[in-house]
């Protein structure tokens, strides 16, 4: 059967991160002439929309920026993050059933806490649009499944408190890969425990493995989370030419992947084979997801490539799934056992590199948990590097469904913080009154 | 002097030019079962005023390729498509195409081999003379659609062979095997008509070069419409738009309407030029890369059927006959205009009938009109209003684009065709604009036509890492030395082979323009490693001069 996709496309032709960087004017050229050459853009069940800009007040709804937000990003950040809300407007107006937003620049290493550009991003663009349908259209549960090969970090901090969003990430392993991290047990604050999965895979792992841990484990994970939208960040760096990774999957396994998720929105994430890779990968994921015929979408050199996949790598993966189904049946009793070793308080320091300003940044987290409500939590940061020198800031964030004790609770430290001077910037990010407040 | 002719759905016009001037003009029925005699007819009405020695050109603009295929007059095809991996179209084309396996990939690099047993051993191919073959990414690299050509001929002696990369330079491989099958469907009744026309016009001793309009508003010498013929669909409604742009000098944002008698054409002017449809015209409901005016027609004009319905007004789209007032037997609008006082001729009283007829109780016949014409400008305005969304809507590809996105602000509603004088001031009055009618707007297609300028467009691509440039519409694919060649260095080339296709056809080389462009390099392991280029550019189109709108009875 047949659905409408709408399709925001932009390649983003006159932006670069530097003329010969990956995130480059010419990332999604061939990709363009593919779906062009195609003729793609003629079917009438895909509707091809223009992305809007974001505004300011979209991005701090997660983001906060230091000094400001806006002085670390560029028009592009704008519609980049625009589209895909423009992508979700039109899956929420029911204009189209799916969309996919093929757009550029990319968002899933961008934290909440944005002090420059790490691992070619500034603006975490699926957050942005999440959190946008929950304040426009009311969703509550939010699934993302992300398929970029690299650990979707940014994304993982955003919600790693949030027991409404299960973030999913499958990815090369952190120890042969950026950003490092993504590790199994990397699965929530006490609050949100299990909601927050992470597939490490090893390098040279294919279709056959990808598809047994969606079958085995991803898709049972999806029905008990029982989520109100299924978020895809598609990411394409696990395609056997990608030059960042180095992993075997294949645009069918892509498209096939594509097909079973029935993603609501699908965001595009890296994937830096521009010419071997990506044209094929999105036209798979298009044809996928409008319900069409994608059989037929073969890379022209996949049949000198011989992918196979060890057994040892097989058995690494029967192994894993076996781990997490454990953990999964279990999830209940085990985030009740986090919740009470907590004794109302969960910690969390860490350093966070930011590859493309070379800046180092020390963060604190504490997570305030509540019985009657999700709490709240703040952050601690302090950072160094050769073009912001040393900057410091103190946030306190409040949930949709902070109780007012918490509220309460939440606003005295934060100014009982702000007396200390300890920090040059202060802010409250109140999901409830939908600001970014500083003080 | 120039003479232009155009057979439309009802009356074929002729005028010629001179001077700005309109000083012979001719109307005469058209002759639906062979186009030509009353094409002559109009001819020969002119050349007892005009000798044909005076003639300096002849442009044609006939309904001949579309009514082919709207009649299904057309031959069968062979379809042989090259498609490689992706999208399945095997149900895409208006014909089960054959199948061969070859791949082009989206560098013009050869990435599959043909595979000719299909071509030699299909026994299907034998029964065709006539073919259309397709490769995608042929525009990068048309060497598997010349490998098919070459076969075809040597194994079957076809009378012609459509290729698609020659058809169109430009990507978009479904459109343009759309256009190739639809381009070697109308060959040889095209060329037929052609060779009549040639020898009729010889009969008359007029020796000026004979052009054909398409659908894009420019005109191509005969010699070339004759190897594609599918660009001549459509030639009405263009050659309204040239007629628009002969009678009336726009500038700025315009909205130009075609009132006809069941529909309206509508195009949109952005500074004063017309818009294109991007990609290439529909044909049926086949996406072509025919190069077209942007047009959006609807189904109410003059002669529409105006019924009431459970209450409501019903316009259009049928049409049962002319307008009561003219001696029909059913309202149409042009009676609700005739009962308003926007347009005076025929019976009023038979009109009033007619108001009467869709009146609500109580309802006077001329509150009845202006309730008919309110309901019809409605439409129109709706449509006008759909198009301005969807073209300032238009994706775009450059953050720039975004931030400086196009405006439209249209000032002014210029209208040709039968019920313009009374409709085109109530769309511009609804719309809160002026509305301008030229005179001469009777016979604004042969106007159109006479004057339209002759176009040629290329489309050059240049790789210089693989060290090549191509130009799909010349069939040219021509090494280069990569380090100097540039954007600018396109640009020259593509102008320098545009002008030398030009003085090949025999046609002016003056206004050339860019129509598109752009650059990327190339990088490999952090170091660029060439770039790619594309230029796209054109002789202008448009019209020769700007004619006075005095119709000469
Ligand atoms: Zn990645
Ligand atoms: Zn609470």
């Amino acid at each position: 059967m047949r659905n409408k996709l709408g399709l925001v496309f932009f390649p983003a032709f006159d932006w670069a991160i530097t003329p010969t960087h990956p995130e480059r004017q010419e990332r999604l050229l061939y990709t363009r002439d593919q779906i062009v050459e195609e003729g793609l853009l003629d079917i009438p069940d895909i509707i091809e929309y223009r992305p809007r800009l974001a505004a300011i007040s979209d991005l701090e709804r997660v983001h906060i920026g230091i000094p400001t937000i806006k002085s670390l990003i560029t028009d592009a950040h704008l519609v980049s993050a625009g589209g895909a809300i423009t992508a979700a407007d039109a899956v929420l107006n029911q204009e189209v059933k799916r969309a996919f937003a093929l757009v550029r620049p990319p968002g899933h290493h961008a934290m909440r806490m944005v002090h420059g550009t790490r691992g070619f991003c500034t603006i975490n663009i699926e957050a942005v649009m999440i959190e946008y349908l929950r304040k426009h259209y009311g969703i509550e549960r939010v699934a993302i499944v992300d398929s970029d090969v690299h650990h979707g970090d940014g994304t993982q901090d955003i919600y790693y408190h949030d027991p409404n969003t299960l973030f999913i990430s499958f990815h090369q392993d952190g120890r042969t890969l950026y950003p490092g991290t993504g590790f199994a047990n990397e699965l929530g604050s006490p609050g949100a425990w299990g909601t927050t999965v992470n597939i490490p895979l090893p390098p040279g792992t294919t279709d056959d493995g990808l598809h047994y841990i969606y079958d085995n484990l991803i898709v049972r994970m999806l029905e008990d989370f029982k989520p109100d939208i299924i978020i895809n960040s598609a990411g394409q760096d696990n395609h056997y030419s990608d030059p960042l990774a180095s992993m075997a999957i294949t645009a069918q396994g892509y498209a096939r992947l594509a097909d079973k998720l029935q993603a609501d929105i699908a965001v595009l994430e890296g994937g830096y084979s521009i010419q071997d890779a990506l044209p094929y990968i999105n036209v798979g994921i298009i044809l996928a997801m409008a319900g069409m015929d994608y059989s037929q979408v073969v890379e022209p050199d996949l049949d000198r490539k011989k992918l196979t996949q060890s057994s040892r790598i097989t058995s690494y993966i029967e192994g894993l799934v076996r781990n997490w189904q454990e953990i999964w049946t279990n999830r209940e009793k085990l985030r009740q056992e986090e919740i009470h070793k907590s004794k109302g308080l969960w910690v969390q320091n860490r350093s966070i590199y930011y590859d493309a300003d070379g800046i180092m940044e020390q963060q604190r987290q504490e997570v305030h948990l509540c019985p009657h409500c999700p709490g709240y939590f703040s952050v601690a940061t302090e950072a160094n590097g050769p073009n912001i020198g040393y900057q410091s800031a103190y946030a306190t964030v409040l949930s949709a469904l902070s109780c007012p004790q918490c509220r309460r609770q939440a606003k005295d430290q934060l100014s009982a913080n702000k007396k200390t001077g300890n920090y040059q910037y202060y802010f409250l990010q109140d999901k409830q009154a939908d600001i970014l407040e500083r003080l | 002097m120039l003479l232009g002719i155009d057979v439309g759905g009802t009356f074929t016009d002729a005028v010629v030019i001179q001077g700005q001037q309109i000083i012979v003009q001719a109307k005469v029925p058209t002759s639906h079962d062979n186009l030509l005699e009353g094409l002559l007819l109009a001819l020969d009405e002119i050349l007892r005023t005009v000798k044909a020695g005076q003639l300096e050109r002849v442009v044609l603009s006939t309904t001949l390729v579309t009514n082919a295929l709207v009649q299904n007059e057309i031959d069968d095809v062979g379809l042989i498509i090259i498609p490689g991996p992706g999208m399945n179209v095997s149900a895409m084309f208006p014909k089960t195409p054959i199948t061969v396996n070859g791949y082009i990939d989206h560098r013009g690099r050869r990435a599959g081999v043909l595979d000719t047993q299909e071509i030699t051993k299909c026994k299907q191919l034998a029964e065709y003379s006539i073919f259309a073959v397709s490769g995608k990414f042929s525009v990068r690299n048309p060497l598997l659609e010349q490998e098919v050509f070459n076969m075809l001929n040597d194994a079957y002696h076809p009378l012609h062979v459509s290729l698609g990369s020659q058809i169109s330079g430009r990507l978009n491989f479904v459109r343009r095997t759309n256009s190739a099958y639809f381009n070697a469907a109308v060959w040889h009744k095209f060329n037929m008509f052609a060779e009549a026309i040639t020898q009729a016009l010889a009969q008359r001793d007029i020796v000026a070069p004979v052009y054909i309009l398409k659908a894009d508003g420019g005109t191509v010498p005969l010699i070339l419409a004759k190897a594609q013929p599918v660009e001549a669909v459509f030639t009405g409604p263009a050659a309204s738009v040239l007629g628009i742009m002969a009678l009336h000098h726009s500038c700025g944002d315009v909205i130009s309407l075609d009132i006809g008698g069941t529909t309206t054409d509508i195009a949109l002017w952005q500074d004063g030029v017309p818009l294109f449809a991007e990609r290439g015209a529909n044909i049926f409901s086949y996406p072509t890369a025919v190069r077209a005016f942007w047009l959006k027609s609807v189904g109410v004009g003059g002669d529409s059927f105006v019924r009431r319905q459970n209450g409501n007004l019903q316009i259009g789209p049928m049409r049962l006959g002319p307008a009561m007032a003219l001696g029909g037997e059913n309202p149409t609008v042009t009676d609700a205009l005739i009962v308003a006082g926007k347009a005076n001729f025929g019976h009023k009283q038979l009109a009033e009938l007619a108001m009467k007829r869709v009146a609500n109780t109580g309802q006077s016949p001329v509150d009845a009109a202006d309730e008919v014409l309110a309901s019809v400008c409605r439409i129109i305005v709706g449509a006008i209003n759909d198009m301005i969304t969807e073209h300032i809507s238009q994706p775009v590809y450059k953050v720039e684009d975004i931030i400086n996105a196009v405006k439209f602000d249209p000032q002014l509603v210029v209208g040709v065709g039968g019920a313009v004088k009374g409709l085109a001031p109530l769309v511009a009055k609804e719309m809160g604009i002026d509305s301008f009618i030229p005179t001469g707007s009777m016979v604004a297609n042969a106007v159109g036509a006479a004057v339209a300028r002759p176009t040629i467009d290329i489309t050059l691509r240049a790789d210089t890492e693989q060290g090549y440039y191509s130009i799909p519409e010349l069939g040219l694919r021509k090494s280069i030395s990569g380090a100097r060649f540039s954007l600018a260095s396109a640009r020259e080339l593509a102008f320098d082979c545009l002008a030398a296709k030009a003085q090949e056809i025999n046609i002016p080389q003056t206004d050339m323009e860019i129509m598109y462009e752009e650059e990327f390099n190339v990088v490999k392991e952090f170091y660029t490693s060439g770039k790619i280029i594309l230029c796209r550019v054109q002789l202008k189109s448009g019209v020769l001069m700007p004619v006075l709108g005095k119709e000469v009875w």
